[in-house]
């Protein structure tokens, strides 16, 4: 019986020695440490816009983004009289700024048209890894509101509405891997008024927008407005617009250049109102600037 | 009476292999790079810090993606670009202190952390000088400043932004420990 008691009384004083012994502290380490935290995806895309379309990226919370657009004139308008369009552009300039991390609200102004907008983006979902639920997908909606403000020329009375459009888009992508991400948005855009009695109003389409990393700031792009009513009716004047390009980031700026058929950069109007046909060589070149301001920065 | 011994024993035996772990759940670390173009500061405080004061071997352990800048946009290309954190999610430091210290008894020792520091993948064996105090409350406060050079961790800096980002830069750690 005491004896018994004896190796008892020893074990338990020789486990806790054992223990040690055999304990790689780093190992030990992984038990305590909290389990890793959600892993978010990051830079899904490098910009806010693809090309001309929104990505589901927002600038961080309490930072504002400056963002100028430039597109020149088409390739083949006079090339060399017009030195291939650079001695025409159009320009738009736009700042926005998120209060929260998952909203972004800005304004613009595009040259053609003379289109005011003002626009909001929510983010939803992030995709991410870790423990628990992932989701997939990171989800966003996008929405916009336009004004254009040149004359109207058709001799008719107008209410301020007339001049008003919308657009509405719920964006969804995925990076698949370091290299590449994809995304594919629903679009609705309403025009307040349209061109003639037999146009719709409400238009309908899926943008397509990608991204393949070629190296670590430098990225190409690319990306389709597929409209679901094209040539819906007779004489229907507008393609579909397609766009390549390249993102290049330089610390604080990101550039975008780019060759589209879509000159205009006001979203109604590029979405739905191209006129440019690639095949036929109206092809823009172009280039997105974006600056970002932090105007609220986390303690350190 | 007996059993009362052989109980109180047992249970003094378990307090005392516990108190062989020093464990901190909320370290604190910096870094900061300074040039003549841009200072660029990060931190987290969720860095974990373990001691075994049986044989004086630590080892600490922080998460890359956890450091917050002032820049948001510094902090994706902080994690894009230079870290690759997706890829090498955590950073680590791992050896033993070299040097007197005496967890048991309140005061500051100065001492030496030796170990291997793995950032980016990349294994560095370094030696770094550290304070360690040591309050009446039994709490054990370990503070210490060091550099870390990109270049040793196969960070690359492109020359574009050379002038922005430090070929040294200045790591400050700040833990407190707790028995376990």
């Amino acid at each position: 019986m005491r004896v018994k008691h004896l190796y008892a009384l020893l074990g338990l004083l020789i486990l806790p020695l054992v223990s040690w012994a055999q304990d790689d502290l780093l190992a030990e380490l992984d038990a305590i440490a909290p389990p890793p935290p959600k892993a978010y995806v990051y830079a899904t895309f490098k910009g806010t816009r693809v090309i001309n379309q929104q990505s589901v990226e927002l600038p961080a919370a309490g930072v504002g983004q400056f963002v100028i657009g430039h597109r020149f004139g088409a390739l083949n308008d006079q090339p060399l009289y017009n030195l291939f369009g650079l001695d025409v552009a159009q320009i738009r300039f736009e700042y926005s700024y998120s209060p929260v991390k998952w909203l972004n609200v800005g304004a613009g102004r595009s040259s053609g048209s003379k289109t005011y907008d003002g626009f909001a983006k929510v983010r939803f979902t992030r995709q991410s890894s870790g423990s628990g639920f992932n989701w997939p997908v990171t989800t966003a909606y996008y929405t916009n509101a336009t004004m254009v403000t040149t004359p109207f020329s058709d001799g008719f009375d107008h209410y301020f509405t007339d001049r008003m459009a919308y657009t509405h888009q719920f964006l969804v992508a995925r990076k698949f891997n370091e290299a590449f991400s994809f995304q594919i948005a629903p679009t609705l855009v309403h025009f307040n008024l349209v061109e003639k009695a037999t146009d719709k109003n409400d238009r309908l389409g899926i943008a397509f927008g990608g991204r393949y990393k070629l190296t670590q700031r430098m990225a190409l792009t690319g990306e389709y407005m597929l409209r679901a009513d094209r040539g819906a009716w007779e004489n229907d004047p507008y393609a579909n617009a397609l766009s390549i390009g390249v993102d290049i980031e330089t610390g604080g700026h990101v550039f975008q250049f780019h060759l589209t058929n879509a000159r205009s950069m006001a979203d109604p109007q590029w979405m739905m109102q191209t006129p440019g046909q690639w095949g036929k060589g109206d092809i823009f070149l172009g280039f997105n600037i974006t600056r970002v301001f932090t105007h609220v920065a986390p303690e350190l | 009476m007996k059993k009362t011994l052989f109980l109180s024993i047992a249970l003094l035996a378990t307090l005392s292999a516990s108190a062989q772990k020093l464990i901190s759940r909320d370290t604190y670390v910096h870094f900061f790079s300074e040039t003549p173009v841009e200072d660029i500061e990060a931190s987290l405080k969720d860095g974990v810090g373990l001691i075994n004061t049986a044989n004086n071997e630590f080892v600490f352990q922080v998460t890359i993606q956890s450091f917050t800048f002032e820049k948001a946009l510094m902090q994706e290309h902080f994690n894009e670009n230079y870290m690759e954190s997706t890829k090498y999610p955590k950073g680590l430091f791992k050896g033993a202190i070299k040097g007197e210290v005496n967890f048991a008894k309140p005061g500051t020792y100065a001492v030496k952390l030796e170990g291997t520091m793995t950032i980016h993948g990349k294994d560095r064996g370094m030696t770094v000088p550290a304070t360690i105090s040591v309050t009446k409350e039994g709490l054990v406060n370990l503070e210490s400043t060091f550099i870390v050079k990109p270049g040793d961790h196969d960070i690359e800096i492109p020359s574009l932004v050379v002038t922005k980002i430090a070929k040294e830069i200045e790591v400050k750690v700040k833990s407190t420990l707790r028995a376990s």
